[in-house]
């Protein structure tokens, strides 16, 4: 869902800029009180495992491939949204300048559709379903794939309003693809990945600790 | 505790990137589809910034190069990450 230079005209990148970076910021502000022994290591190799994961393109049908986007994972770990923010932040900056992978002129628009929308969407989906009863596992999944999902129709939108896709036909193939991809790539992985982590270091996980402690 | 979670994870990460290059689709993703299927996306790519490693690869270096572009990315995210975590626990 990385979008290239030159997919979105320089005006509306800018916009996409001016609203995205109070969100850094706040997330900047959020690490600053969080940060800890335990928290410091966790963001380490989360963001260098997001970064790995995000390389490893699966295949879906229609001879098409996609890739995790991590954000919710993230967050679900280490206890807040702005975890996700501040991480895919870190992300797409390295993959943009250090690897071309997405734009330069679009890093704004891209941390907001992977890093704040995918990961707000997506944890509190997660933070519902854990309400209504729905086991850690299946809400992390759920979330995960509504996170990508919707992203990826977002994504399509300002693809349009970019005059790049046609509204209905955008719509419909970023939705189907990323349909699929949120639930192999995203809901499948993340799943697996606090399904793990809740059997093996169950202190780990915030919500966990809560009800430990 | 801290130090056994950041080599484990540091271990994850460097499997899933050294993994990544033999087992990654080359096929276009989701949004590269997407823009293949409409001529108003199509010539719309051009590069803002010259990138030492495009696509997560070495020029001339072939596999190796893939797999080292991912190795040293993945360990570069760390690097950052780690920094701007102790910078950040600090302030």
């Amino acid at each position: 869902m990385h979008i290239p230079d030159g997919f979105i005209p320089l005006w509306q990148c800018a916009i996409y800029f001016a609203v995205t970076v109070p969100f850094i910021l706040a997330s900047l502000k959020w690490a600053s009180k969080e940060m800890d022994e335990l928290k410091v290591p966790l963001l380490a190799t989360l963001a260098a495992g997001i970064f790995a994961i995000q390389a490893m393109n699966l295949p879906i049908p229609w001879g098409t491939s996609g890739h995790m986007v991590g954000a919710v994972m993230a967050a679900i770990i280490l206890g807040s949204p702005w975890a996700g923010v501040l991480l895919l932040t870190l992300v797409l900056l390295v993959q943009g300048f250090v690897f071309a992978d997405g734009g330069i002129t679009t890093l704004g628009v891209n941390i907001l559709n992977m890093g704040i929308i995918s990961c707000f969407v997506g944890y509190y989906s997660y933070e519902g379903f854990k309400k209504l009863g729905t086991k850690i596992v299946a809400a992390s999944f759920i979330g995960a794939w509504l996170g990508l999902f919707v992203s990826a129709l977002v994504c399509a939108v300002e693809l349009w309003l970019a005059g790049t896709f046609p509204l209905v036909e955008g719509l419909y193939f970023m939705g189907l693809y990323h349909a699929v991809i949120g639930v192999i790539g995203e809901g499948v992985i993340t799943a697996i990945v606090i399904g793990v982590v809740l059997n093996l270091r169950p202190d780990i996980l915030p919500s966990e600790r809560k009800v430990s402690a | 505790m801290s130090k056994k979670t950041l080599m484990v994870g540091i271990a994850i990460a460097l499997l899933i990137a050294g993994l990544a290059p033999f087992l990654a689709s080359s096929n276009p993703d989701g949004l590269e589809s997407a823009a293949e299927k409409f001529s108003s996306a199509e010539g719309m790519d051009y590069v803002a910034f010259n990138s030492p490693m495009p696509d997560y690869a070495i020029e001339g270096m072939g596999r190796t190069g893939e797999v080292l572009a991912i190795m040293i990315g993945t360990l570069l995210m760390l690097v950052m990450a780690y920094g701007a975590g102790m910078i950040l626990k600090k302030a």
